[in-house]
């Protein structure tokens, strides 16, 4: 199940105290696959993308990464591997209010050795595919929620990561916007080959995936 | 460090930046200020000296004469011999030795306060040339006499009369106004040394009290390596022995009675306080920063930021901050350097060091030298608080890096 996925979880398990969040899951997402992962409210679905994308450790259990095993990494390994690996895109979009739109998009490059024009291109050619070239220099606060969105998923892909994780990224918007957000993420899915997992309640938007996954009480259950 | 992010983050939240700032800005004032002060007490210990043209006088107390009759010493001034006068130019550190002899003369018909002085010696009372206010200075190898201004107006003495002071005569050839030049060691009358010390040699009433040679004195006035005046002065006892009385920039600063004067030690204890609040205040910014962008630091972590890249970044603002912070206190320490450069302070002079019958007018009164407090900030002072508070900045930066390392994006974020 694991020898060609681009990212791999076995036999996690997580607990907080007393509390067992994840039961002993094992999960494998292959590349260019687009995951979702679904469950209701507490069934530890945000918890399995954390410690799938490196955020947090199981207990016990193995992930690995792009081949690589990052169990046992440390922290500051962990962000490395993220800046090169993987994208992230937020329920709440996370921008940095303080920073322009194409600033946030540059954020995962500003500690790369890279100069400031090419991150500065690099962050424009993002905004350009997420058709927001116009809204380049606005603020997050001057940016609609499906703006802001884009932003965060330009933001995602301004490192070229081999995997995107999303915690329910249509959560904050209203229905239409919301599918404009899930159809940009298929299109990336499809033109980038970039593999997509997922995190979201809502049973429509899941359905477009190319394979669902529910989770019930730490559990994976079909 | 991604200077584009600073600035913005230190822009947009510039109420944040600028309650940081100005509460560095406050504690780094209180720094310059206190140091300020420090330096304009030593500084004003040092004028009443220094406007004799020394850094330390040196007398010996003696008897009080039996009969105050002809020409006699104050009991505060008597012989300092010549022998004891060149060991003491020997210690290190001496640079010159002005000589003088400091007579009360008791004629029949008048009192006299004189004092014998060497005209070209540059150490000591010559700087009284710059005072004369009619006529000129005595010249050398002329019996001549100085009389000061205030003296001569109350006895009708103008330049060109000839004054008898203790049987001999001198030409009136100008007028001085003592008060300009100094507190200390003021007369009626200044003669050049050599006439004083015929004067004294040839009074028996002086050599009874205190036996005198032609080349003795009993007043000095000394140039000195600043470093070492304190060395110098425990020096100097041994060789005059107990009843020398040796004054210093630090015994009027003792006599200046401020908080600033009397002890460096209060000067650097609030020092230290005024950086502790300093410190305090930048790390109560920086934690209130870190805490207040917990998801923010989530977010850079997540994105692939490692705990050095944003311990950096924020280390970065907080220099930033505490630099502005620092100038920020310099400008208010100058301006209120400058307010407290208009305080006046009054140093008393003993009583010893410029002795008047107290049988004479105004001979017991308490001689003060006022002056305005010289409150400035050096360069190297607001140089050296600007670079603290930089390394404030910096320090709390550091300091603060564990908090840093401990937030953890999977928490921050979890509950978007």
């Amino acid at each position: 199940m694991t020898d060609s996925a681009i990212l791999s979880g076995v036999d996690l398990r997580k607990s907080y105290g007393p509390l067992e969040v994840l039961k002993g899951v094992s999960f494998a997402v292959h590349p260019g696959e687009f995951v979702c992962l679904v469950g209701k409210s507490g069934c530890g679905k945000t918890t399995l993308l954390s410690i799938l994308s490196g955020l947090e450790k199981p207990t016990t259990g193995k992930v690995s990464l792009d081949g690589k095993d990052i169990t046992d990494s440390s922290e500051d390994e962990l962000a490395l591997f993220r800046r090169e690996n993987v994208g992230f895109i937020f329920q709440s979009f996370n921008l940095i209010p303080t920073l322009s739109a194409w600033e946030n998009v540059a954020l995962p490059l500003f500690p790369m050795k890279i100069s400031p024009q090419q991150q500065r291109q690099r962050a424009t050619d993002m905004l350009q595919r997420m058709e927001l070239d116009h809204r380049m220099e606005h603020l997050p606060s001057a940016l609609s929620g499906g703006e802001k969105q884009r932003v965060a998923i330009a933001r995602a892909l301004v490192n070229r990561p081999k995997i995107i994780f999303a915690d329910e990224p249509t959560g904050n918007l209203d229905s239409a916007t919301g599918e404009a957000i899930m159809s940009i993420l298929h299109r990336l899915n499809d033109e980038e080959d970039v593999a997509v997992l997922m995190v979201t309640h809502e049973a429509d938007l899941a359905k477009t995936a190319d394979r669902l996954i529910r989770m019930k009480d730490g559990e994976i259950v079909s | 460090m991604n200077f584009r992010y600073m600035a913005k983050e230190l822009y947009y939240q510039r109420r944040r930046s600028i309650i940081a700032a100005v509460g560095l800005s406050i504690g780094i004032a209180l720094l310059i200020i206190l140091n300020a002060l420090s330096i304009a007490y030593r500084q004003a210990a040092q004028i009443p000296l220094k406007e004799i043209g020394a850094d330390i006088t040196v007398q010996r107390a003696g008897d009080v004469p039996e009969e105050l009759s002809g020409a006699v010493f104050p009991c505060s001034a008597v012989t300092i011999k010549d022998s004891e006068v060149k060991k003491l130019a020997e210690l290190p550190g001496i640079q010159g030795i002005g000589k003088a002899l400091l007579l009360w003369v008791f004629d029949p018909d008048r009192a006299w306060i004189v004092l014998g002085i060497e005209r070209d010696n540059q150490v000591g009372p010559s700087v009284l040339q710059y005072s004369v206010t009619e006529g000129r200075f005595i010249r050398s190898g002329q019996a001549e006499a100085l009389v000061e201004v205030a003296y001569a107006r109350q006895f009708g003495i103008q330049v060109g009369d000839r004054v008898s002071i203790s049987g001999s005569e001198f030409p009136v050839v100008g007028l001085v106004d003592a008060s300009r030049a100094t507190k200390i060691a003021v007369a009626n009358v200044y003669l050049p040394l050599k006439e004083a010390q015929r004067l004294a040699v040839e009074s028996k009433q002086l050599q009874s009290v205190s036996p005198y040679a032609a080349e003795d004195v009993n007043l000095l006035f000394i140039k000195a390596d600043q470093g070492r005046i304190a060395a110098l002065s425990s020096s100097m006892k041994g060789i005059l022995g107990d009843r020398a009385a040796i004054a210093t920039p630090d015994s009027f600063l003792k006599l200046l009675g401020s908080l600033f004067a009397l002890s460096d030690k209060f000067t650097l204890a609030a020092s230290l306080i005024a950086i502790i609040v300093a410190i305090l205040i930048a790390f109560k910014t920086m934690a209130g920063n870190i805490a207040e962008r917990a998801k923010e630091i989530g977010v850079l972590k997540a994105v692939g930021w490692t705990n050095r890249n944003v311990a950096l970044q924020l280390m970065g603002e907080s220099i930033v901050q505490c630099f502005v912070g620092g100038v920020l206190g310099f400008i208010i320490a100058i301006i209120v350097s400058y307010g407290l450069s208009f305080i006046s302070v009054s140093i008393p002079i003993p009583w010893e060091m410029s002795p008047t019958p107290h049988f004479l007018p105004g001979g017991g009164d308490q001689v003060y030298k006022t002056l305005q407090l010289p409150v400035t900030v050096p360069w190297s002072l607001a140089a050296g608080s600007v670079l603290l508070s930089v390394v404030i900045g910096g320090m709390t930066g550091g300091l603060l890096a564990r908090h840093i390392a401990r937030i953890k994006p999977s928490e921050v974020l979890r509950h978007d």
